[in-house]
C-alpha cells in the first residue's frame, strides 16, 4: 500500500491554456479515491499523470513520500486498468497476467502461483489458455483487473473501467472491484469515472473536478470529500448541480433578512423561503441562489404551516418506485422545478399543487456561487 | 419507378460485370497457358504447329534439360537472395515504422516524408551508381551484391505500409506494456512486432514476389552462373544465333510456380497491403 500526494499540480499542452490547474490532493494508504467530473475536466489526464503516462508540467507528485515526477511508469509501483482493457491480443489470459511479472524477472513458480491465485479470485481459472478475442467484455475486464492485481502494486489506477460494459454487468463488476480492493493487499486506488453512482458506491473519497471558467477561477478541484459530504454539503453550485440525479433545483433570489436561525430569501418567483444556513457572510439585498434537491421536496399538506411553493404540474414521469413531477412554480417569474415524489402519485398535467420546501433542505449559494455553511 | 428501372438495369450489371471479369481473366491467364503449353512441346513442334495448338504429346524433355543445367543453383541463389532480403526488409521496415508511427520527435513527419519520397525515385536512375558502388565494395558477382539494392529499394513502400498498420494499434497497449516494465525496444519486440503479423506478412509476400522476378539488378550485378538468380536462367537457353523457346518457357513455368503457390496462400494479405498503401496515397 502507498500514499499519494499531489502538490500544486498543473498540466499544459504546448502553449495552450492549462487543462489541469492547482491540484492539491492526498490519497491515504488503503483509501479508495474517485476522480469524478464532467467530460473534459482532466480526470483521466490527472490519473495518467499519476501513472507516468503523461508528464507533469508543474507541481509535485509523491508516492509514499518519494518524488515521482520523472520516474518511469513501471518504477512507480502502480498498476492500471484501462477503459478498453488493453489486453495483449496475441497472448493468452495467463500470459497477459504473467507479462508484467516476467518483465520484472520473477521466478516461474512465483509467477504461476500469483497468476493462479488472482485467476481464482476473479473466476478466470477456466479461461487461462484463451486469447482475449475469445472472451466476453466482462471477462476481458476481469483479466485486465487480474493483470493489475498480480503485480501487487501499492496503487491501483482505474480509468473508467466499467464504461464499456452493459448496465447489469457494470453493477456486478463494480461490486467485484470493491471486494477485490478490500481483499488484495489493501492498496490505495484511484478510480476515474463520470458516473456519479459509481463514484458514490465505491469511494472513500471523491475528488470532483471542474473545467472551463470554474477551473480558471478556482483550480481544477471543485471539492474533495466523502460521498455523503459532497451530497449534503456541496461547496459550490457546481458541486450541488453535479452530484444528485435529477440535479438540484436552483432558484435565484435576494436576501431579505439574516438571523441566527438562518437566512430569509425572496425568490424571483415571488415566494419567500427560509434556509437553515450560516448567513454571517451575507447581508440583506445580496443576490443568492437557493438550491433544493428534487428528493427533498414533497406535496405540502394544506393543514400544516409548512414553507412551500405554489406550482402547476407540467409533466409526470412514472418510474415505478417513484415519479418525477415537472412543475412550473411561482407567481412573479415562473421557474421550472423537478420534484421526486411517491411512485403512486396521481397528479395530472395542469393540476395546481403546493410543494413543501423545508428550510433544512435548502442550500444557499452566494453571488460567487459558493455555498453558505448549513446549520444542520 | 425506381424499382422498375432497377429491375431493368440489374440483369445487365449481373451479366456484364462477370463477363468483363472473365474477359480480363482470359487476357491475364492466356499468356501463362501459352507458356505452359509451349513448354510441353518439342522445339520442332513449336515451329511447325500453330502457335495455340495443343502439344501432340506431353513432352517433358525441356524440363529435364532445364533440371540438368544449373537451374537448381539459380533456384538456390534466388532463395538465398530473396529470403535474406525479405528478412532484412521486414526487420528494418518494422523498426522504422514503429519509430514513425509511435515516437514523437521533432523531425518525425519530415523524415517519414523523405522515406516515402524514396518510392518516386526511378529505378533506372540508380543503376549506374549502384553498379559502381558494388564494384568498389568488391561485391560484384557475389550473392551479396543484390542484397543491398533489394533491401534499400524495397524499404520505402514497406515502411509506408507498416507505419500505417502500426498507427492503428491501440495506444493503450503500448501504455500497458510501459506499465508492465517495457522500454521502447521491448514494447516494439514483445507487443508491436507480434501484433503486426498480418502487416509483416503482407510486406514479406509483396516484396518476395517483386524480388523473385527482379531481373535488371540481377543482370547488372552478377555475371557467372554460380551467382545468378532465376530470372537469368532463361539466358542459358538463348544462344547467339538460336533460342530454345520451349526450354526457355519451361524455365519460366518453373520459376513462376513457387510464386503462384505463395500467392495462393497469401492473396488476402497482399491485397490488404495494397489497400493499406492506397488509402494514404
Amino acid at each position: 500500500m502507498a500514499s499519494i500526494t499531489l502538490t500544486n499540480v498543473e498540466k499544459v499542452y504546448g502553449s495552450n491554456a492549462p487543462v489541469i490547474r492547482n491540484v492539491h490532493l492526498e490519497v491515504g494508504k488503503n483509501e479508495f479515491c474517485v476522480f469524478l467530473g464532467p467530460s473534459g475536466c482532466g480526470k483521466s489526464t490527472l490519473l495518467r499523470m499519476v501513472a507516468g503516462l503523461e508528464s507533469i508540467t508543474s507541481g509535485e507528485l509523491h508516492i509514499d513520500g518519494e518524488l515521482m515526477n520523472d520516474v518511469p511508469p513501471a518504477k512507480r509501483g502502480v498498476a492500471m486498468v484501462f477503459q478498453n482493457y488493453a489486453l495483449y491480443p496475441h497472448m493468452s489470459v495467463y500470459e497477459n497476467m504473467a507479462f508484467g511479472l516476467r518483465q520484472a524477472k520473477m521466478g516461474k513458480a512465483s509467477i504461476d502461483s500469483k497468476v493462479r491465485r488472482a485467476a481464482a479470485a476473479l473466476q478466470l481459472d477456466q479461461l487461462l489458455e484463451r486469447r482475449p478475442a475469445a472472451l466476453s467484455g466482462g471477462q476481458r475486464q476481469r483479466v485486465a483487473i487480474g493483470r493489475a492485481i498480480v503485480r501487487e502494486p501499492g496503487v491501483f489506477l482505474f480509468d473508467e473501467p466499467l464504461s464499456n460494459l452493459d448496465a447489469a454487468l457494470r453493477v456486478q463488476t463494480r461490486t467485484e472491484i470493491a471486494r477485490l480492493h478490500r481483499e488484495f493487499g489493501n492498496a490505495s486506488a484511484i478510480y476515474v469515472t463520470h458516473d456519479q453512482i459509481e463514484a458514490m458506491a465505491l469511494a472513500d473519497k471523491i475528488v470532483l473536478l471542474q473545467a472551463g471558467t470554474d477551473m480558471n477561477r478556482n483550480g481544477s478541484v471543485a471539492q474533495i470529500g466523502a460521498p455523503l459530504d459532497l451530497y449534503h454539503r456541496p461547496a459550490s453550485r457546481f458541486v450541488a448541480g453535479f452530484i444528485g440525479s435529477p440535479k438540484m433545483n436552483f432558484l435565484p433570489g435576494v436576501v431579505k433578512a439574516v438571523d441566527e436561525g438562518g437566512v430569509e430569501i425572496e425568490l424571483t418567483t415571488g415566494e419567500i423561503v427560509r434556509a437553515r444556513v450560516d448567513g454571517r457572510q451575507t447581508s440583506p439585498g445580496m443576490q443568492v441562489t437557493v438550491g433544493v434537491r428534487p428528493e427533498h421536496m414533497n406535496l405540502a399538506d394544506d393543514g400544516r404551516d409548512v414553507q412551500s411553493i405554489r406550482c402547476t404540474v407540467r409533466l409526470v414521469e412514472h418510474m415505478g418506485e417513484h415519479s418525477y413531477v415537472h412543475v412550473e412554480g411561482g407567481h412573479r417569474t415562473p421557474a421550472t422545478l423537478i420534484a421526486k415524489l411517491a411512485g403512486d402519485s396521481s397528479l395530472t398535467r395542469g393540476e395546481s399543487i403546493r410543494l413543501a420546501v423545508p428550510a433544512r433542505a435548502c442550500h444557499v449559494f452566494d453571488d460567487r456561487d459558493f455555498a453558505l455553511r448549513r446549520l444542520d | 419507378m425506381a424499382t422498375l428501372q432497377g429491375q431493368r438495369v440489374f440483369p445487365k450489371v449481373r451479366i456484364g460485370v462477370p463477363l468483363l471479369a472473365l474477359i480480363w481473366l482470359a487476357v491475364t491467364t492466356m499468356p501463362f497457358f501459352f507458356v505452359l503449353l509451349t513448354s510441353l512441346k518439342t522445339q520442332e513442334e513449336t515451329f511447325s504447329a500453330p502457335v495455340w495448338a495443343l502439344p501432340s504429346s506431353l513432352y517433358f524433355g525441356n524440363y529435364l534439360a532445364v533440371l540438368r543445367g544449373p537451374y537448381l543453383r539459380y533456384f538456390g541463389n534466388s532463395v538465398f537472395v530473396v529470403g535474406v532480403s525479405v528478412l532484412l526488409i521486414v526487420l528494418f521496415s518494422a523498426m522504422a515504422a514503429y519509430v514513425f508511427a509511435r515516437m514523437r520527435f521533432k523531425l518525425n513527419k519530415t523524415l517519414f516524408g523523405l522515406v516515402v519520397a524514396g518510392m518516386i525515385v526511378p529505378l533506372h536512375a540508380t543503376l549506374v551508381p549502384i553498379y559502381l558502388l558494388t564494384r568498389n565494395l568488391g561485391l560484384y558477382d557475389t550473392q551479396f551484391a543484390l542484397l543491398g539494392p533489394y533491401v534499400a529499394l524495397s524499404l520505402p513502400i514497406s515502411i509506408f505500409i507498416l507505419t500505417e498498420f502500426m498507427r492503428h494499434i491501440p495506444k493503450e497497449l503500448e501504455e500497458a506494456a510501459q506499465l508492465d516494465g517495457c522500454g521502447p525496444f521491448a514494447v516494439f519486440w514483445k507487443v508491436f512486432l507480434p501484433l503486426s503479423g498480418p502487416g509483416l506478412a503482407t510486406v514479406a509476400i509483396y516484396n518476395g514476389i517483386g524480388l523473385w522476378n527482379e531481373f535488371i539488378f540481377a543482370y547488372m550485378l552478377t555475371s557467372t552462373p554460380a551467382h545468378r538468380t532465376l530470372p537469368l536462367a532463361v539466358w542459358d537457353f538463348q544462344g547467339q544465333y538460336s533460342s530454345n523457346i520451349p526450354a526457355m518457357l519451361a524455365v519460366v513455368t518453373m520459376t513462376s510456380l513457387p510464386l503462384i503457390v505463395a500467392y495462393g496462400f497469401g492473396q488476402e494479405r497482399v491485397i490488404k497491403g495494397m489497400m493499406a498503401g492506397s488509402l494514404k496515397g
